[in-house]
């Protein structure tokens, strides 16, 4: 299996996602306002007092301005289409992405509130890139860059599997019921459609446990049968988005799954 | 760049995503010491936490309210500031409201956070100082006055159980009153 495809397929479905989330950053540009929840003059007080003082400062007080962040995030957007766009692997796409990164991590300085698992899934997978797909890349550095792409996915569900495995009210079946029935995180269909039905609450509780905390599997079963998790994790993802809203997990994850089929492809190979 | 180079590059990024990956599993116990020191430089956030909605699923919708008093004490109605996205078949594609709402979220978080750290204190005001209250208050005292001599505001947090549950809302914070 060639791998500069797998990095390919990856960096567009996390573009995608990525786009999705800089233009929904500049929709809402008014959150880093003055009087937005994340106005930098706010937000700072976090940092030490270097970053507050002098050059630096001053740099920051423009650049997480609305004006200055609308920059950063256009410049996201506009860097990710021409990674998109140049020969793959060339210096040139390096140079793109390079710039990808430096904007996502220089954004976390302010969005430390707000953030999520997409946005951190998206972090670890473009400074893999940054690291990994250089120019001068060697075939190992490819492998161990993807390699460490669908390890942090298998991580993150099974990490997620096992502390719902401990926790009583998902055990229990009420906790797909209770998040679903919030204004913040449900719908109304949704917790309509489960109110009185406690073996629907059950069955999705169980459903989601065992399917995360056995996602690894994934990486060594053989292939028709790994890619029933593959599809699973895509209706899930596909379900949080629409019941739940969130839609850039939906790439960000989605993104990872070329990682796994190429590692699994590797594994299932040597036995 | 020579291939000796090359090669040292390679085991050096072999070594750093070793440790990425290792830290990433052991800063999944949120309490552990180790994991709190370990968190103490990851000022960029580059060490997941993947236990999404567990061991404690978010069952609460967070509701910031706000109201203003005038010199004579005369006190207004609470107003509440609208945090909510309606989400519709689009939204699974297109969502850019959620964002308020997973910030005002996370500020109420750390906020308990602080509260449930510092239980034992009957005195609430340390909160005044810190990161969340100041957030928050921000956002509220930048809204406009609801009554033109409003000369101090205060804010509310409560926590609502969803469409189904008949449970009045949890108070979780009166501030005090700040000038405008």
């Amino acid at each position: 299996m060639s791998i500069q495809p797998v990095y390919l397929l990856i960096l567009a479905l996390l573009s995608v996602g990525l786009l999705i989330s800089s233009l929904e950053y500049i929709v809402k540009i008014n959150v880093f306002a003055p009087d937005g929840l994340l106005s930098w003059n706010v937000m700072q007080l976090r940092w030490g007092y270097r970053l507050r003082q002098g050059w630096l400062g001053a740099v920051l007080q423009r650049l997480f301005a609305k004006s200055g962040l609308t920059a950063l995030f256009s410049l996201r957007v506009v860097c990710l289409v021409l990674a998109l766009a140049v020969p793959a692997g060339s210096g040139v796409q390096w140079f793109f992405l390079g710039l990808v990164t430096g904007s996502l991590l220089l954004t976390t300085v302010i969005t430390f509130y707000g953030s999520d698992g997409s946005d951190q899934m998206a972090t670890i997978i473009l400074i893999t890139f940054f690291l990994c797909w250089t120019p001068f890349a060697t075939p190992g550095l490819l492998q161990m860059g993807i390699w460490f792409i669908a390890l942090q996915a298998c991580l993150s569900y099974c990490i997620a599997g096992v502390a719902k495995l401990i926790s009583a009210e998902w055990r229990g079946g009420t906790a797909v019921y209770d998040i679903f029935s919030t204004k913040s995180y449900g719908a109304r269909w949704a917790s309509d459609a489960l109110k009185n039905r406690p073996w629907l609450q059950m069955l999705l509780c169980w459903s989601v446990i065992l399917a995360e905390t056995l996602f690894p599997l994934a990486l060594v079963l053989p292939w028709p049968f790994a890619l029933i998790f593959l599809c699973w994790g895509f209706l899930f993802h596909l379900l949080n988005a629409v019941i739940m809203g969130l839609n850039s997990f939906f790439w960000a994850f989605l993104a990872t799954y070329p990682a796994i089929l190429f590692a699994n492809h590797q594994l299932t190979a040597l036995f | 760049m020579s291939l000796s180079a090359i090669h040292l590059y390679e085991g050096f990024i072999g070594v750093f995503l070793l440790i990425w990956l290792a830290l990433t599993v052991s800063c999944q116990f949120e309490t552990h010491r180790i994991t709190q020191f370990i968190r103490a430089f990851d000022v960029l956030n580059l060490i997941p936490l993947w236990t999404f909605f567990a061991p404690n699923p978010g069952k609460q919708d967070y509701h910031l309210l706000y109201r203003d008093k005038e010199q004579g004490d005369t006190v207004g109605d609470w107003i509440e500031v609208d945090l909510h996205e309606e989400r519709h078949l689009l939204s699974c594609f297109w969502n850019p409201d959620k964002r308020d709402k997973k910030v005002l979220s996370d500020v109420v978080q750390d906020l308990i956070t602080m509260l449930q750290a510092g239980a034992g204190q009957t005195d609430k005001t340390f909160l005044v100082l810190t990161l969340p209250y100041l957030t928050i208050l921000k956002a509220v005292c930048t809204r406009e006055r609801n009554r033109p001599q409003a000369a101090c505001r205060q804010f509310m947090l409560a926590g609502s159980h969803g469409f189904n549950s008949g449970k009045d809302p949890d108070f979780i914070l009166l501030s005090l009153f700040h000038p405008l």
